[in-house]
């Protein structure tokens, strides 16, 4: 959590609840909205526009997880298969009814949370590591469904989804559908900021900390469970409709068991708060950019490495960066940033 | 009726390796209490090693097998000493996302080195199919069979008489007890570690008999044995063997009668339902210790 610095004192209710707290975060928040939507999208071309999409989409769903993961503290393995039954909701509801994507969109979201709370049932019962193996069943068995769905899903070819439009207006390029994008991700950071300072927030850090001491203290610790998956869900949805309706065609292999552990695997390394999300986020797309980009030179190194360079380095580098972080800093860069910048707030003095 | 029996029989020939792997599961969660989600990535490296040595490199057999045993040997110490080690005391999450990072660092592996599609092993032991009337064992499901038999023997012998396998079944109850009893608690997770991979390479062969060496599959193969020590229980080696030949039965049954109706890959599935039908009635497993846990 973001403390204040010296001297600074709240005086009012509003100033004590207000989210961001001093002058110099307000400008800091200010300047990087002003690059965001005013700076970026005038010199960034259509690829980095693509990669700064999938950035503010996979930022939403990571969120979601982070509810889950992070604050009720519960390891969900089938994020992407959420991501799947959003974005194959939405798809077919505008493919096959003819909808527009506004109300496909909250209705597969919806659909999605409501799946969610199927899925999360057995948490009655069971915790830690018994979730992460339902989730593990859970996204094996929607995935088959999705893929036997016969001509609602298409199976393996791919089911399109509808163009999202406004009216008239179109979001058929990359910078309309960035502004699109990033405005969904601001959404869904401002309002998961906003609802972790809700009672039904800080109840799920209760229950993560403590299931027992959060019981005693009046908290329904199965409706809470419940809840934090809906949301998560939901955030999944939301995020696979948009990329439905981004790529405007989907196919199940974009949706795979490994992509739940990259959304988990950005919250490791990014340290498991919003912020942290987001870096994480940010942090792992770079460096699969790296890959991308770095694999193929490896691959004329080494030409017996070429057919299967970039999928195999993928992988390698995933899991050691995994493994690294565990080992070396299991709280992520979040921590590592803010020892950074109190370092620095009081430097040239050690302390 | 004949159908029927085939596909029982089928089953549990099949269940045998299912149960094989559990095993292998089951082996490192005793000792060292970390669920071992890499299992499936071991089983295709291991294969593929085997297959390299064997097929790529052209290596009499002795030698292949000295060669396998030596670097599953050096894995294991690697892995325990680099990987595991270091996560000791480390929340439940670390330890599950590190053997699960283990698993794509050595999919990538696999993928980097013999890419493209499968290969196929040599068969080594050939027996001859057994025929009952109309019912058919296939060689390769007979060796698969006894293979599996022998190895689930010697494991339980090794448990049961060797001063190793008591050291190995001390540290599983307690580990502080363990180690001021003079059991070396490090050594044993190493062993551990290197009996599962082994487990692991056996399996892979003899599944690679019935299907050829793909990825894919060996993989597959791996995670529906997460599925088997769920069932079985996560503590119990005859949890793994009852839960493989239940799963294996499942799948067999699945691809029988419910395949054809809904154009195929239920089978895939099936262990799945059948896992997530254990968690919600039975959490523990079938012969799983009941732990008291406040939920």
């Amino acid at each position: 959590m973001y403390k204040k610095p010296c001297g600074v004192f709240d005086e009012t209710y509003a100033q004590d609840s207000a989210l961001v707290r001093t002058g110099y975060r307000w400008t800091m928040l200010a300047l990087f909205l002003i690059v965001l939507f005013g700076v970026l999208p005038f010199f960034a071309g259509n690829y980095l526009m693509d990669v700064m999409i999938n950035i503010a989409i996979t930022v939403i769903a990571v969120l979601g997880l982070q509810i889950i993961v992070g604050f009720t503290g519960q390891i969900s393995l089938g994020h992407a298969a959420f991501m799947a039954v959003g974005a194959y909701a939405s798809a077919m509801l505008s493919t096959h009814l003819g909808m527009s994507f506004w109300i496909a969109m909250p209705l597969a979201a919806l659909f999605a949370g409501l799946l969610g709370i199927v899925i999360a049932m057995p948490a009655l019962r069971i915790r830690g590591f018994y979730v992460a193996v339902t989730t593990l069943a859970a996204h094996y068995i929607i995935m088959w469904f999705i893929l036997h769905g016969g001509n609602w899903t298409k199976g393996v070819s791919g089911l399109t989804a509808g163009e999202i439009r406004i009216g008239s207006f179109s979001f058929d390029n990359e910078l309309k559908f960035y502004y699109l994008a990033m405005l969904f991700a601001t959404l869904a950071i401002f309002l998961t900021s906003n609802m972790m300072r809700t009672k039904i927030g800080r109840a799920m850090i209760a229950v993560r900390d403590n299931d027992l001491a959060a019981e005693f203290m009046g908290i329904n610790v199965f409706k809470i469970k419940v809840t934090s998956f809906f949301l998560s869900s939901l955030y999944a949805g939301v995020a696979g409709s948009l990329l439905a309706h981004y790529q405007g065609i989907i196919t199940v292999d974009q949706f795979t068991l490994m992509d739940s552990i990259w959304m988990i695997a950005m919250l490791i390394i990014g340290g498991a708060t919003i912020t942290g999300a987001i870096m994480g986020v940010v942090f792992l797309k770079i460096l699969h950019q790296v890959v991308l980009f770095g694999a193929p030179a490896i691959g004329h190194v080494f030409p017996a490495f070429a057919g299967s360079a970039v999928a195999a380095f993928m992988q390698i580098f995933f899991g050691a960066v995994i493994i690294l972080f565990l080992i070396f800093e299991p709280r992520g860069l979040f921590h590592r940033w803010q020892i950074t910048l109190a370092t620095f707030r009081l430097w040239p003095f050690p302390y | 009726m004949n159908f029927f029996l085939q596909i029982v029989i089928n089953g549990i020939l099949t269940g045998f390796v299912y149960a094989l792997m559990a095993l292998a599961i089951v082996i490192i969660y005793k000792s060292s209490s970390v669920f071992n989600f890499a299992h499936g990535s071991l089983v295709g490296l291991c294969t593929f090693f085997v297959w390299q040595m064997v097929v790529g490199w052209g290596l009499p057999l002795y030698v292949a097998l000295f060669l396998e045993l030596t670097v599953i040997a050096a894995l294991a110490y690697t892995l325990q000493r680099l990987v595991l080690k270091p996560l000791t005391g480390q929340p439940l999450m670390a330890a599950i996302m590190a053997t699960i990072a283990l698993g794509e660092f050595f999919s990538g592996i696999v993928v980097l080195f013999w890419p493209g599609p499968g290969r196929v092993l040599p068969v080594w032991i050939k027996l001859t199919t057994l025929k009952f009337g109309p019912l058919v064992i296939s060689s390769e499901s007979l060796t698969n069979f006894i293979v599996c038999a022998i190895c689930f023997a010697v494991f339980l012998l090794f448990f049961q008489k060797t001063k190793l396998g008591l050291a190995m079944r001390g540290t599983a109850e307690d580990h502080t007890l363990a180690q001021s009893e003079g059991v070396k608690v490090d050594l044993i997770f190493v062993v551990s570690w290197f009996v599962a991979i082994l487990v692991a390479a056996i399996g892979g062969v003899l599944m690679s008999s019935l299907y050829g060496v793909s990825y894919d599959s060996l993989h597959g193969l791996g995670m529906k044995a997460l599925a088997v020590v769920i069932l079985g229980g996560m503590e119990s080696i005859l949890g793994a063997l009852i839960g493989g030949l239940i799963i294996g039965l499942v799948e067999s049954l699945g691809s029988g009668y419910i395949d054809p109706l809904v154009s195929g890959g239920f089978s895939e599935v099936a262990p799945y339902i059948v896992l997530l039908i254990v968690l919600i009635f039975r959490p523990y497993g079938l012969f799983g210790y009941e732990r008291i846990e406040r939920v």
